[in-house]
């Protein structure tokens, strides 16, 4: 059955979802910062809005797909935010991955408004975005979780209730960390390889039979090997989680040491330049430790 | 001169009353007026507000916790700026982010107000006798005619640089402070794991190359157990932090800082959060597994 449907954030992931709703027959009410973002979905057929707040009027269900804990938040509650617009009864379903603190904080000034609120950070990077394959985590009261569930559907495969506001990002910063630590393990396990002067493709196939198996060997690995940093999964916004991470850690008192040192290593990596590269480009990071590299004297 | 002072703890209270002491008028806001009863005993004024002490003193000193805490007392709605005359200087002492102390300068540069950045190392011990250290940013005019004032607080003042410039250095010093407590927590764990008592190492150690401050007092207190007296693990934790939020925006390299950051934050998991950073020792044997080990490993 066609709704009424908001969006506010069309970057790389929040325009081909968005373009998914639509193409799955609901009525889609838009904004963006900038018009060059909202114009392929104005020709789909979508309302371009001027204002999350305007987007939120008469929309059943907003979504929200914007970069950082900030932005969710101007987005929400800023001047012309959706609050201003949305009705009592409404969903707002964030896809952005944010802090799980902050989000726990929204959700219950939204539900003051009568207002429920879903984090559903997402998986898969901008193919899975496309081909509507994401992996969604899902924090929200169960009717509510279910309530959105059709819709979700059309964004993505994988789609777990993980529990209340704020457990969908705690899932996503655990997938982060996990992420991002065994890319760190497997850039140190190729770079070894390489400096004994081993093949590092035969080592990355011998392995992937065996216990250290990996997506993140298999794909990153890959990259790695064939000097791919096309991204994927750009190093900035990496670091941009990780960050999250850390600073849910020290919110929690919790010790992270890896995802702290894997942090270090994506602030190097953004600090000699490589920000726009994919994550995978981690690896120049250890090469440039010693000097040594692909067409590097040893 | 008219001065103010905001923010009496364990090192502000101390930091006024030498002020007070130079010959200085000083007017007072502290958030528990009782926090004030011995400067006014010793002939400080008290105010209802921050405003009011900006209102009332040419050099107006603060020295909280946190950059929130000086946003709200300068920037708040009763804060300092809505007191200050053009002309007015706000010296900051409290340790916050390099970011956070351009944003307040900028706010109060705009009404022509001046700000130094004046963050200090040197303990309770320090701010008592005033021979804290004092790393300054902002206007070099500025500090050069301060320079009496800030005299009567620290034996050692550098000026660094443009505003925030005193934090960033403030910043460099406690990386260096938490590092080095998490090697000397690192060295006691790791020479009790080796069946070693660490009093002669320690012994050894203060007389050699890795001979440091930090070594002696946290090291000592260390061997002690001595884990009520001195700096609150709480404050290196923030500190700690700061120095990253401040590595991300430069996007500099800091794995030392990094990790132990984390200790701190496991150090505060334990509910040890007003103990000593000495109590760090506490972290790493009890990762080594010490104490629940039947005897020391065989050679």
């Amino acid at each position: 059955m066609a709704i009424e449907l908001g969006w506010v954030g069309l970057g790389i992931m929040g325009q081909p979802m968005a373009a998914n709703l639509l193409r799955a027959g609901h009525r889609l009410r838009v904004h963006a910062r900038r018009s060059v973002c909202s114009d392929p979905l104005a020709a789909l057929g979508a309302t371009v809005c001027g204002s999350p707040a305007q987007v939120a009027q008469g929309a059943q269900v907003i979504f929200t797909m914007v970069s950082d804990t900030a932005d969710v938040e101007a987005v929400i509650f800023g001047t012309g935010g959706v609050a201003q617009g949305a009705a009592a009864g409404s969903v707002v379903v964030d896809m952005s991955t944010i802090s799980p603190v902050a989000t726990r904080d929204m959700a219950a000034r939204l539900a003051e408004r009568g207002v429920d609120m879903v984090d559903a950070p997402v998986s898969g990077g901008q193919i899975g975005a496309v081909n509507a394959t994401l992996s969604i985590m899902a924090g929200a009261r169960v009717e509510v979780f279910e309530r959105v569930l059709p819709l979700l559907q059309v964004l993505g495969r994988n789609i777990v209730h993980i529990g209340a506001n704020g457990a969908g990002q705690v899932a996503k910063a655990c997938n982060q960390i996990v992420a991002a630590v065994t890319l760190e393990a497997v850039a140190e396990g190729l770079a070894l390889a390489r400096d004994n002067g081993v093949d590092p493709a035969r080592v990355r196939e011998a392995l992937l039979g065996g216990f250290a198996w990996s997506k993140v060997l298999e794909i990153h690995g890959q990259r790695i090997i064939s000097r791919d940093f096309q991204p994927g999964f750009k190093a900035r916004l990496h670091r941009k989680d990780l960050r999250i991470v850390l600073e849910t850690a020290a919110q929690l008192d919790i010790a992270l040491p890896q995802s702290a040192l894997v942090a270090q290593h994506l602030n190097a990596l953004v600090g000699q330049g490589f920000g726009e590269e994919d994550s995978s480009a981690l690896v120049k990071v250890i090469e440039a430790a010693t000097g040594r590299g692909p067409g590097v004297a040893s | 001169m008219k001065l103010g002072f905001i923010g009496l703890g364990a090192m502000g209270e101390p930091m006024a009353l030498n002020l007070l002491q130079g010959g200085h008028e000083l007017h007072l806001w502290a958030r528990r007026p009782e926090a004030a009863a011995a400067l006014v005993a010793a002939g400080a004024a008290v105010c209802t507000t921050p405003a009011q002490v900006g209102e009332r003193a040419d050099v107006v000193f603060t020295m909280v916790t946190t950059g929130s805490d000086v946003e709200q007392v300068v920037l708040g709605p009763e804060g300092l700026v809505h007191g200050f005359r053009a002309g007015a200087v706000l010296v900051d002492c409290s340790t916050i982010a390099p970011e956070t102390t351009r944003r307040v300068a900028a706010g109060l540069a705009a009404r022509g107000i001046h700000m130094l950045d004046a963050p200090v190392s040197g303990g309770e011990p320090g701010a008592r006798e005033g021979t804290l250290s004092i790393m300054v940013g902002g206007p070099q005019a500025v500090f050069e005619e301060l320079r009496p004032l800030l005299g009567l607080l620290g034996k050692t003042l550098v000026y660094i640089g443009e505003a925030g410039a005193g934090q960033v250095a403030k910043a460099a010093n406690q990386l260096n402070l938490v590092v080095t407590i998490q090697a000397v927590a690192e060295a006691f764990a790791f020479a009790e794991a080796n069946g070693v008592n660490f009093r002669p190492v320690w012994q050894a150690l203060t007389q050699g190359f890795a001979g440091s401050r930090m070594l002696e007092i946290v090291g000592s207190r260390m061997m002690e157990g001595q884990f009520d007296a001195g700096i609150d693990a709480r404050l290196h934790r923030k500190d700690a932090h700061i120095v990253l939020e401040c590595a991300t925006q430069s996007r500099s390299y800091v794995p030392a800082a990094a990790l132990a950051a984390q200790t701190f934050n496991a150090l505060m998991a334990r509910g040890q959060r007003r103990w000593d950073s000495a109590a760090t020792r506490l972290v790493l044997e009890g990762l080594s597994g010490l104490g629940r080990r039947p005897s020391p490993p065989a050679a």
